[in-house]
């Protein structure tokens, strides 16, 4: 009875304002307010909402054999309650069924778990700790930032007590090894859940291209992709960002009626039903240890972690921010909360040049008209906090 | 093609710009006859010149190339008569210009007022009309408000006129395609040599009025630019910035202005990897003319920004203009004169050796229609920042941005650039590869297109 795992994931960063050192040096304020409102405001009715809630109906309309999991960051959690407080209503409407599981991850979506394990380890229990109150839940299964995983962080993760995590089912890594099992992260005793990118991506970002050989992928064509995998596969992990549905792929591309229908067309096939990774964990034998010798995403066509730290502006800046630890510790309260926005991995990502080097220009997704407008805001915001 | 001389003759970009795109074009095939005006200083000046691909005086470099080519002859002051023989004309070899100089007292930017200046001082020399065409044949000077033959006295505008009789009867028999010209001063040559051979002209955009002179532009230079630029046959823009403006100011429609960006020759002896420079005595550069376009005293208004914050940042302002003056004061009222550097008009080693100094190329232009120098700049290894106000800012991703008038975020990007090595580095890395992009060739293909449409 294989299985396919959806989870999606929920999150927005606290976009900086482009202050120059003068007006900062007036003012001390980061973060673009308005930009952070009006995209959450974007996102929230394009996505967040009207997705949130065709989910909860096809859970009611499949009597709950249709299930999924979600990764929602504190950043984002803390943006809903300001700018769109109905966000949050839905979710916790949607867990209440049964069918969502809420997974663990750092509350500020940082890199802390490549520089500074123990923030990590305080930014992920403070994350359970929200999940708890705000849904009623305690994460069990983890996920880290942008799905960055190496065996490092799978000790720092077992040590936090979870039962599994989620990585970046990359075939340079797995060799003959399929992602469609359940395996364990070298040396230790967790379950290791790996997505699989092909059908993955063949959702988050071929859906709406014309250009690609399959469009238009009906549901109907996508769930005879899945059940090919019956008698090679106890799971098909479908790992993406859930603004995906209505902001990525726009409502006229027609993906909102594809996830309608794609549940009846899985379910179609008698051997077939949907998970969550917990339950999957607890249905299927590990079949395997995969090693992960250095860190891998599921970011770009390299998987690696080039897109945070590719070049030196990002080299430096991350270098500069967790060297000022013991400094935000120190003073507490309000400086520790800014110095923790400011460890968001987005704020790399925006200083990232590889791709903005061969004219491709859709593929920078950035507040910033530059990558060095992007470290220019940055540096400033630090300097200034420096100087409190 | 009716250009302006190669460097090192040059006051700017137009110069640069006539020798990469003529070059290309020769490489690519053309038979490119490139007429410059010769400022006349009294001597005999060599009328016809054959450069090889590098820019050199082929006929000079080798004498027996230029004699096998049967290229030649001399030309005296008014003299109208070039010894060009047909046999030399047809011969000349793929890659290689002929370089045709007809005497003119033009020269690129100068405008109406430091012509008169010139003139008085004995700098320029204009020479006469000698010859049968009259003044009432040539393209808008032919005829004023009241329908009568505009004449001019001693100024700008009487040599304008001669220029355009003068390569109207030296070319009139010859045999081309096309004429391509560059820049107002030589609209009516181009104008007066189409109707004399029925061939279509085009009129390529460096600079408007606008950009060089703002507020305080010519009335008369805008009079020819809007007949020449709605009578060319097509319009070359060297920006969508400038193909802009010239509908806005001009009402040109855009269905016969074309965009061909600059290219830039990157120098083969640079080092892959910038060098950084150290920390101590760090050079910020203004380098252009230091005119009302080029932006100068919103460099000095950041620089008083900046110098308050690091002591140890040095001004280079190199260039002349008419603008010097007040930016000179300025820097004093500011306290900033041990600050500043005014080495003046650089050229030649000059200009490799102020780049060489340099942490930090600021272009702040006020109107700038392209900005070939920012592309210098990133050949020598200096990152720079431009103002969004220019065509290269279309062309050029890797570089800090910032609205001219925008002086605090202009101080705050100089004082980021200077900083942070890293994001020198990254900056500087990323622009030498995309500036090997912008080539000259790739101009001169967007020209044949030009000149296939219109012939």
């Amino acid at each position: 009875m294989p299985s396919v795992c959806f989870y999606f994931q929920v999150h927005q960063p606290w976009r900086l304002r482009e202050s120059s050192s003068f007006q900062l040096a007036r003012d001390h304020w980061y973060f673009d307010d308005e930009k952070n409102r009006a995209v959450m405001r974007k996102v929230a009715d394009k996505c967040y909402l009207p997705m949130t809630k065709l989910l909860h109906q096809i859970i009611d309309a499949t009597d709950g054999r249709f299930k999924c999991a979600f990764s929602i960051t504190g950043t984002a959690l803390d943006q809903m309650y300001l700018y769109a407080p109905e966000v949050i209503e839905e979710f916790k409407s949607i867990v209440k069924t049964g069918c969502v599981e809420i997974l663990g991850e750092t509350y500020y979506h940082s890199l802390a778990a490549l520089y500074d394990p123990g923030e990590f380890a305080e930014q992920v229990r403070m994350h359970s700790r929200r999940m708890k109150h705000e849904f009623g839940v305690t994460p069990t299964v983890f996920r880290n930032t942008e799905l960055i995983f190496s065996d490092e962080i799978a000790a720092l993760v077992t040590a936090l007590g979870f039962k599994g995590v989620l990585a970046e089912g990359w075939d340079p890594l797995l060799g003959w090894r399929s992602p469609n099992f359940v395996y364990r992260p070298v040396g230790q005793d967790i379950a290791l859940l790996l997505k699989n990118y092909r059908l993955s991506d063949d959702i988050a970002f071929r859906f709406s291209n014309r250009g690609w050989n399959e469009y238009p992928l009906t549901a109907e064509k996508f769930a005879s992709w899945v059940h090919k995998v019956s008698g090679n596969g106890d799971v098909v992990n479908l790992f993406m960002d859930y603004e995906t549905f209505g902001e990525h792929q726009w409502a006229d591309s027609g993906i909102f009626e594809f996830m309608k229908a794609l549940p009846e067309q899985i379910l179609s096939h008698k051997d077939w039903n949907f998970q969550t990774p917990s339950q999957v964990i607890a249905r299927y034998e590990k079949r395997d240890e995969v090693s992960f010798p250095v860190p891998y995403s599921w970011a770009d066509t390299e998987r690696d972690i080039s897109a945070w730290r590719g070049n030196r502006m990002q080299d430096s800046s991350l270098e500069q921010i967790y060297t000022l630890s013991a400094f935000a510790h120190e003073k507490g309260g309000e400086a520790l909360e800014t110095w923790r926005k400011l460890l968001t991995s987005d704020h790399f990502y925006y200083m990232c040049t590889k791709w903005f080097s061969d004219g491709d220009v859709h593929a920078y997704f950035s507040p910033y008209d530059s990558p060095y407008d992007a470290f220019v805001a940055y540096m400033n915001c630090i300097r200034d906090f420096q100087g409190k | 093609m009716l250009g302006w001389e190669f460097p090192p003759h040059i006051s700017g970009g137009l110069g640069t710009a006539c020798e990469g795109l003529s070059q290309a074009l020769a490489r690519a095939g053309a038979q490119v006859m490139f007429v410059v005006p010769k400022l006349l200083g009294g001597e005999r000046s060599d009328s016809v010149t054959v450069v090889d691909a590098d820019g050199n005086d082929a006929s000079r470099v080798d004498g027996e190339f230029f004699e096998a080519f049967g290229v030649g002859g001399w030309m005296r002051d008014g003299d109208v008569s070039p010894v060009i023989s047909d046999a030399a004309r047809r011969s000349v070899p793929r890659g290689y210009r002929q370089v045709i100089s007809v005497p003119a007292a033009l020269k690129p930017y100068i405008n109406p007022q430091d012509f008169l200046a010139q003139l008085a001082r004995g700098k320029l020399k204009v020479g006469t009309l000698g010859s049968s065409t009259s003044v009432e044949k040539i393209p808008f000077f032919e005829d004023d408000s009241n329908g009568q033959p505009t004449h001019y006295g001693l100024d700008l505008f009487a040599e304008v006129q001669r220029y355009a009789v003068k390569i109207s009867e030296l070319f009139a028999a010859e045999r081309f395609d096309v004429i391509h010209c560059h820049d107002w001063m030589t609209f009516p040559a181009a104008a007066a040599l189409s109707r004399a051979t029925g061939r279509p002209w085009i009129a390529h955009v460096h600079s408007l009025e606008h950009d060089r002179s703002g507020a305080g532009a010519n009335e008369e230079i805008q009079r020819i630019e809007r007949w020449g630029l709605h009578c060319a046959d097509a319009i070359i823009a060297v920006s969508h910035f400038t193909a802009d403006l010239i509908q806005s100011e001009y009402g040109v429609t855009s269905d016969k202005i074309f965009i061909v960006h600059n290219g830039v020759y990157v120098r083969s002896a640079h080092s892959s990897s910038a060098p950084i420079r150290s920390h101590r005595n760090r050079v910020i550069l203004f380098l252009g003319r230091v005119t009302f376009q080029k932006g100068p005293d919103y460099f000095v208004e950041a620089a008083g920004k900046v110098a308050a914050i690091l002591p140890d940042v040095t001004f280079v302002m190199a260039g002349t203009g008419d603008m010097l003056e007040r930016c000179r004061s300025r820097v004093a009222e500011l306290k900033l004169t041990d600050r500043f550097r005014f080495p003046g008009f650089v050229r030649g080693q000059d200009v490799e050796d102020v780049f060489s100094s340099a942490d930090l190329y600021v272009m702040p232009s006020v109107s700038e229609p392209f900005g070939i120098s920012a592309l210098e700049a990133i050949s020598h290894d200096i990152p720079v920042l431009i103002s969004k106000q220019s065509g290269v800012s279309e062309v050029l991703r890797h570089a800090l941005k910032v609205d001219f008038w925008d002086v605090e975020r202009m101080a705050d990007l100089m004082i980021n650039a200077l900083e942070f090595p890293e994001l020198r580095a990254d900056m500087i890395k990323m622009a030498q590869a995309e500036v090997k992009r912008l080539r000259w060739d790739s101009s001169a293909e967007r020209c044949f297109d030009v000149y296939r449409l219109v012939t």
